[in-house]
Order: C-alpha cells, then sequence, then structure tokens
C-alpha cells in the first residue's frame, strides 16, 4: 500500500510504474539522455580542468615564494664573455654578501649539475655544456620578502659588479597567474554555457512533450487535477532522464581523466602540476549529477506550469 | 447548482455561438440537453465542465460566481463534475482500471478504496473482464462504458454526458440511463446532451433545447406536476 500512495504522489498510475502521461515512451528521450549525458560529461572535464589550474596556480606561487635567483651574465654588456672562473669568483663574492644579510635564509650556487639539469628539457641530456657559455646562478631563499631587503639586497650585489641580475620571478609568474586567471574563467564560462544549453534543451523537450500531450493534459486539467499533480509527472521525467545522462557523462568523465592521469604518468610531473584529487574537487564532480537533476526539474516544473497557467 | 445569466461564448473573432443563455439547473435535477447538430450543445456543455470561460455574462457554480474564481479554486470545482465527452477521451496508454481510477487519484483517495469501486463500477457496467485492456483494444460500446465509468466515480454532484448512449445497443443504453437516475436519486445534478427522442419521452425530464445559440427550456411532465402541486 505504500509503494501505491509513493507512485499517486508521484502522478504515476499505480504499480506498474506508469505515467497518467506516457512520457518515458516519448520520442527523443534518449536523444535528450545522451544531450543531457554529453552536457554532464564536458562540465565535469571543464570542472577538472579548473581544478587542475588552481593547483597549477598553487604550487607555482608557494613555489617561489620568497625566493630569487641571481644571475651573473656570462656575456657582458660590452660582448665580451666571462671566464668561467670570473663567474666562479663573483658567484663566491655575492655568496659572501648574502650569507651575512638577516634577511637570507639560504644561499646556494648552483654547479654544473644543477645547471645540466635545467636545462636538460630544452638541450636534451648529452648536450656539450663546456662548449656553451654558462651563466653564474645563485638560488636565494629569503626569511620574508620585503622591499627594504630587496633594495638592500640590490645595492649590495650591484656593488661587487652593476651587471649581476636579480631575479624575483614576479614579472613572469605575475603573466603565468593572469593567464591561469583567463583560463579559469573560460571554464566558468564553458560552465555556464553547458547549464544554458541543459536548460533549453530540457525546455524545448518539455514543450514538444506538452504539445504532444495537450489533449491528456487538458483532459487532466478538466478532471479537477491540479498544477502540481500534472507538474509532477512531467518534473519526474525530465529527472530521471537527468539523473541517468548525468551518471552516464560524469562517470565518463571520470573514466577519460583517470585514464589521461595513468597515460601520462611522471612525463608531465614536472611542467604539469600534480593531478591528486581533493575531497572537495571530488564532491563537486559527484555533484554535478545532483545538479542536472535540479536543473532539469527546475526547468521542467517552470515550464510546465507556464503551459498551464494558459488553460482556464 | 448552475445558472447562467446572459451568457455568450465566441470563438476567437467569429460570431457568437452561445447568446444569451440563461437558466438555471437546481440541485438533483435532469436535464437533456438538445438541439441540431451545431447549435452549440458541446460549446454549453464545455462552459458546464469550466472547460472555458464565458466570453460575457455570468456563470455561477455550485453557488460561486466562476467569473471572479481564481484559476486554482476552479481545480476543486472541477473535481465535483463528472464529464462523458462524445469521443470519450480515454488515455489510450492507461488501462480500462486505470482510465477509471484516474479521478480518484486526482482526488487523492486511497488506493485500497479506488481498487474497490473501480472493480465495483467496472462489474457494474459489464467490463469486469476488461480491466486491463488497452482502450484501443475496446470496442466503441465499451470504450463508452469506460468513459461514463470514469465520469461517475468520483460521485461528481454534477454529471455532464455528451451523447452517452450514442454507441450503446439498447439494452445497455437503457442501463446506463439507469445508472444515471440512480445518480441522480443520490443527490447528482445530470445533464445529457442526447439526440435519442426514445430515451428522452421515456424518462421524461427537462429539456434544455438549444437553437441557433439560443437556448428555450422545456419543463418535464413531472416537474411541472411538482409545480403546480406547490401552488395548490
Amino acid at each position: 500500500m505504500r509503494i501505491f500512495g509513493k507512485d499517486r504522489k508521484l502522478g504515476v498510475a499505480i504499480n506498474r510504474g506508469r505515467y497518467d502521461l506516457p512520457l518515458n515512451k516519448d520520442e527523443g528521450t534518449n536523444f535528450l539522455r545522451l544531450l543531457i549525458a554529453l552536457m554532464s560529461f564536458l562540465a565535469a572535464m571543464a570542472l577538472t580542468g579548473s581544478f587542475a589550474l588552481d593547483a597549477m596556480t598553487q604550487r607555482w606561487s608557494s613555489g617561489l615564494e620568497n625566493k630569487l635567483t641571481i644571475e651573473i651574465p656570462a656575456e657582458m654588456k660590452d660582448g665580451t664573455l666571462r671566464a668561467p672562473a670570473d663567474i666562479q669568483t663573483l658567484a663566491r663574492q655575492v655568496e659572501a654578501v648574502l650569507r651575512n644579510e638577516p634577511a637570507v635564509k639560504s644561499v646556494e650556487i648552483l654547479d654544473d649539475a644543477d645547471i645540466q639539469e635545467l636545462v636538460e628539457p630544452w638541450l636534451g641530456k648529452d648536450a656539450p655544456l663546456s662548449d656553451i657559455p654558462l651563466p653564474g646562478l645563485i638560488s636565494v631563499e629569503l626569511n620574508q620578502s620585503t622591499p627594504e631587503d630587496m633594495a638592500k639586497l640590490t645595492n649590495d650585489i650591484g656593488i661587487i659588479d652593476p651587471e649581476i641580475v636579480i631575479d624575483t620571478h614576479e614579472a613572469w609568474l605575475q603573466s603565468l597567474l593572469r593567464m591561469i586567471s583567463s583560463l579559469r574563467f573560460a571554464a566558468f564560462v564553458v560552465v555556464t554555457i553547458i547549464a544554458a544549453t541543459t536548460i533549453t534543451a530540457i525546455a524545448g523537450a518539455i514543450r514538444s512533450r506538452i504539445a504532444v500531450h495537450k489533449a491528456d493534459v487538458e483532459l487532466l486539467h478538466l478532471m479537477g487535477a491540479n498544477d502540481e499533480y500534472i507538474i509532477r509527472q512531467f518534473q519526474r521525467h525530465a529527472l530521471m532522464i537527468a539523473l541517468q545522462g548525468s551518471l552516464l557523462g560524469t562517470l565518463a568523465a571520470i573514466v577519460v581523466l583517470l585514464t589521461v592521469k595513468y597515460a601520462t604518468g611522471e612525463n608531465a610531473a614536472t611542467l604539469l602540476p600534480t593531478f591528486n584529487v581533493h575531497i572537495v574537487h571530488g564532491a563537486a564532480v559527484a555533484a554535478l549529477p545532483l545538479m542536472a537533476c535540479l536543473i532539469a526539474a527546475l526547468t521542467a516544473r517552470f515550464t510546465v506550469l507556464r503551459s498551464l497557467s494558459l488553460m482556464p | 447548482m448552475i445558472k447562467f445569466e446572459f451568457v455568450g461564448l465566441r470563438y476567437g473573432v467569429g460570431p457568437e455561438v452561445l447568446s444569451d443563455i440563461n437558466f438555471t439547473l437546481e440541485p438533483g435535477s435532469f436535464h437533456f440537453l438538445t438541439g441540431a447538430s451545431g447549435a452549440g450543445k458541446s460549446s454549453l456543455l464545455s462552459l458546464m465542465y469550466l472547460g472555458r470561460k464565458p466570453t460575457r455574462g455570468l456563470v455561477s457554480m455550485f453557488g460561486q460566481s466562476i467569473n471572479t474564481l481564481e484559476r486554482k479554486q476552479l481545480w476543486s470545482l472541477r473535481q465535483r463534475i463528472g464529464v462523458v465527452f462524445q469521443e470519450f477521451r480515454l488515455l489510450p496508454h492507461l488501462s480500462a482500471f486505470d482510465n477509471v481510477a484516474l479521478p480518484l487519484r486526482i482526488m487523492g483517495r486511497p488506493e485500497k478504496e479506488t481498487r474497490n469501486n473501480v472493480n465495483e463500477l467496472l462489474e457494474w457496467v459489464g467490463l469486469g473482464d476488461y480491466k486491463n485492456a488497452l482502450p484501443q483494444t475496446l470496442s466503441g460500446g465499451q470504450q463508452q462504458r469506460v468513459a461514463i465509468a470514469r465520469a461517475v466515480i468520483g460521485r461528481p454532484k454534477l454529471l455532464l454526458a455528451d451523447e452517452p448512449t450514442g454507441n450503446l445497443d439498447d439494452e445497455i443504453g437503457f442501463r446506463l440511463m439507469n445508472l444515471f437516475e440512480q445518480l441522480n436519486r443520490m443527490g447528482t445534478t445530470i445533464v445529457i446532451a442526447t439526440h435519442n427522442q426514445s430515451i428522452m419521452d421515456q424518462f421524461g425530464h427537462s429539456r434544455l433545447i438549444l437553437e441557433m445559440g439560443n437556448l428555450r427550456v422545456e419543463e418535464s411532465r413531472s416537474s411541472l406536476r411538482r409545480k403546480i402541486e406547490g401552488v395548490y
């Protein structure tokens, strides 16, 4: 009896799981389900992309915070090359100055092996470094980067050699962050367009179903069915399609993302952020089917309500 | 029960199909609505089952003015009206049982009560063996009986029937008229649109006669007798 009661509340013809209106047998149901699956897939991908960009921003920002690189150029402004020994000497002088600075936490002169590792992605593993004029590089970590500290460091190092360059990474990091911010906005736009497309598709489908079953809807209306009774049938129908479609799309997206993760493996680890599923991100992707259901139910509700309001 | 005062109806910008309709139906009365084809019987019935609103005039149903009621207030009024449509209007994907059960489900009646009532009524109209049949597998007469069962299952206060005996043989037609009489005796107001002169003569109720969109009321012998007895 309880099942009957539940079914009746849903506007379904008793225990056979039928609707008063044969919405589940309508043409276009599979198409709508597929469309929602594709939209959910794209939304899941866009959302994951947005999370990956977040991770990238965090990694690069935190990795370079309070850090700077001091470069002793291999070539001077007048075009002459510095001898490796001169570069080493200058590096030692800079190191000595830096070690006496209270603002400096650590100093490390990069040796040939470190530089080899740095240029490896561009020049390959077996690049003959002895034939290439390499700059001297000093990696510095500060306790805290204040403008006053930076001004003092710049001044002290400038006294050693005015051509020594202090790179705080700020310039390129800012452009990178701007680019990431643009990409995240693009992801947001994509998700918004997906939601709008889904709403439009569901509203169109519901309108066409109302048109197909106009006589039956009118009959229920004439029998005294209130708007809620009729709306429930369309709402439940849209909700079921959205649930099936979005689960399919989201699962497909998860499979694709896991495949990409395992296919790229360690290769992209140096350049790309590590793709770890944070619980919040996982919950957001898992919530996609719920969002799709909510969108579908509300769209169906308001579309049917609008049509019913035209009846006397 | 029903009061029409100077009611007119037109479709779009066309001419009036009903003009200055005036009549009152008392609770528990029984009427035949008759007239030539195209006289406006179905249009008048549609106004009575609240399928449309009049273009002009005042309509009062169950003591409430339809002209001033909001949409939401019409839902409960419609639940008090049973309608047998000329073209039956059964839902083709629902079984005979589910079609008949529909008004009770709309009213939110308990499923057990619904099952008992629907089974009993289907037995009564001779369709006990066709409960699970879809309408398209039934004959015209059987479909009509399902439509009638659907109209009366909710014990309506007002029953409107458009040519309800049109597809039935005389015996079934007579039985159904007796069902309407029985409902009428229980207090249901009945309006039956029909061309069937013999049924009108046999049951002798008052007639609402539509001619070119105008209505004329012809009192029944019994109602005239009642009025005369009331005077003397």
